[in-house]
């Protein structure tokens, strides 16, 4: 009997140890996973209206100046606007979308920083919105 | 102390098998030998006054114990003089169509029942019962007392419910035109013409408008007060000035504005939380199977507003409306 309890609890100690040195990867304070990538930047953006898409063409993504310039329907509720961020692979958005953002103010563009996979490259985009017909 | 302790946990694992193996018989339930009922509400969705509620209600007795005499149906609340019992049997046939046999006379109503006098010899039937909300039901529950009789003496009974008559109203098919009654009231739930809108401008929420040019929006709901871009070439008549909040949407069709197949129904619930607070005062773009929440200026009413169908050539829409009285 007293092999059999040795036994087991030498068996449960391993598998503590061996679980409890086991390196835990890398995650940031959002909880997503922290990597490698150094890659920042805006793929692609367009904007969505309670009702749908509220853009005319695609959006022009300037990753070099940092600027993104989209057109808008005209009659478009500007005050109310759900704007959706293609980043690249690994990156994260700040401030987070979470909810209607308000575009009405045109003359002062809304920006949003794009943070790397390694979380090491900050890069903010201004968003500039213009109303079509 | 291991021997022992494999001798209990194999006494304990096959006491548990035994048990889990033993089988039960089947026994074919006995039918009870007497006059039986059930039914049940077919109709879904928001329960209206001015709809129809359809329900069934099933009785059956053994054929040697007598037949069918009446069946009546007491609600809790008077239903429209509309309400009725339909006088026929239905059953389903194999391609899945209800087909209706006539059983009974032709339904009366007095006060709150609803009563049928059966005509066939029959056993077994299932009656369709359609019940109309008066308007003075709206917002209130509603119970139903089914009641069989057969011919050996027998009565039963089925209560159902209650269902909650919503307090919404609404109106469907309302014709707007960009060149005749453009001018929409969320209080009368109509269209006015320039003429009439003058003469009820404080009744004006909406103004339905086409246009291609400046911009090409095409249909749109606009409020009075909206800024000029969203109303070109609109003089409004005198007094009309309110300003509405809107939301646009898109594909929320509910199923009694649209008629359509979509289970989909937006009810007192939806009015009750629908914030409004940064709505805007003009929906433009709109098009068949959009819609505008709507709510009026001075808080009283909030509306969703569908657009059934439009039409591009004659600058046109038909709307129709679920208002809620919120004071």
């Amino acid at each position: 009997m007293k092999k059999y309890i040795s036994a087991v609890f030498t068996v449960v100690l391993a598998a503590s140890l061996w679980m409890g040195c086991k390196k835990d990867s890398p995650v940031d304070e959002d909880g997503l996973l922290i990597t490698t990538r150094a890659e920042c930047f805006v793929a692609s953006f367009d904007m969505l209206g309670s009702d749908h898409l509220v853009t005319n063409k695609a959006a022009v993504i300037d990753t070099t100046a940092q600027t993104i310039n989209i057109e808008v329907k005209f009659g478009t509720d500007l005050k109310k606007i759900w704007p959706r961020f293609g980043l690249a692979q690994d990156c994260k958005l700040d401030p987070k979308i979470t909810t209607w953002v308000d575009f009405s103010d045109l003359s002062t563009p809304r920006e949003w920083t794009v943070i790397s996979g390694n979380r090491q490259v900050r890069k903010t985009y201004k968003v500039f919105v213009t109303v079509g017909n | 102390m291991t021997g022992k302790f494999f001798r209990y946990t194999t006494v304990l694992a096959a006491a548990v098998m035994l048990a889990s193996c033993s089988d039960k018989d089947y026994q074919v339930p006995e039918p009870k030998n007497e006059l039986q009922n059930d039914a049940i509400k077919r109709s879904i969705g928001p329960n209206m006054a001015g709809l129809q509620m359809e329900f069934a209600y099933a009785i059956a007795l053994p054929a040697d114990k007598g037949k069918l005499v009446s069946a009546e149906v007491e609600a809790s609340i008077a239903g429209a003089p509309e309400t009725y019992i339909d006088n026929r049997s239905y059953y389903t046939n194999g391609s899945g169509d209800d087909i209706g046999i006539e059983v009974t006379n032709p339904s009366e109503n007095k006060g709150n029942v609803t009563s049928v006098t059966f005509n066939k010899d029959t056993m077994a039937s299932t009656l369709r019962y359609y019940y109309v909300p008066a308007a003075e039901a709206r917002g209130k529950e509603v119970t139903f007392k089914f009641t069989g009789r057969a011919s050996n003496g027998q009565t039963v009974t089925y209560n159902l419910g209650p269902f909650r008559i919503s307090a919404m109203e609404m109106k469907l098919d309302i014709p707007v035109s960009d060149a005749g009654a453009k001018y929409f009231s969320i209080a009368d739930m109509t269209a006015y013409n320039a003429a009439d809108a003058a003469a009820n401008a404080d009744k004006i929420d909406l103004v339905y408008l086409h246009r291609t040019t400046p911009a090409s929006f095409k249909h749109g709901l606009v409020a009075p007060a909206a800024d000029a871009q969203y109303l070109p070439g609109v003089t409004l008549p005198p007094g009309v000035n309110r300003n509405t909040k809107m939301a646009k949407v898109n594909q929320l069709r509910d199923q009694q504005l649209s008629r359509d197949q979509f289970a989909v129904f937006v009810d007192d619930t939806d009015f009750q939380e629908l914030d409004l607070s940064n709505g805007s005062n003009f929906a433009l773009g709109l098009d068949k199977d959009y819609g505008v929440w709507a709510e009026t200026a001075d808080g009283k009413y909030r509306a969703y507003i569908f657009v059934n169908s439009v039409n591009n050539g004659a600058k046109s829409a038909v709307l129709s409306i679920k208002r809620y009285t919120m004071k």
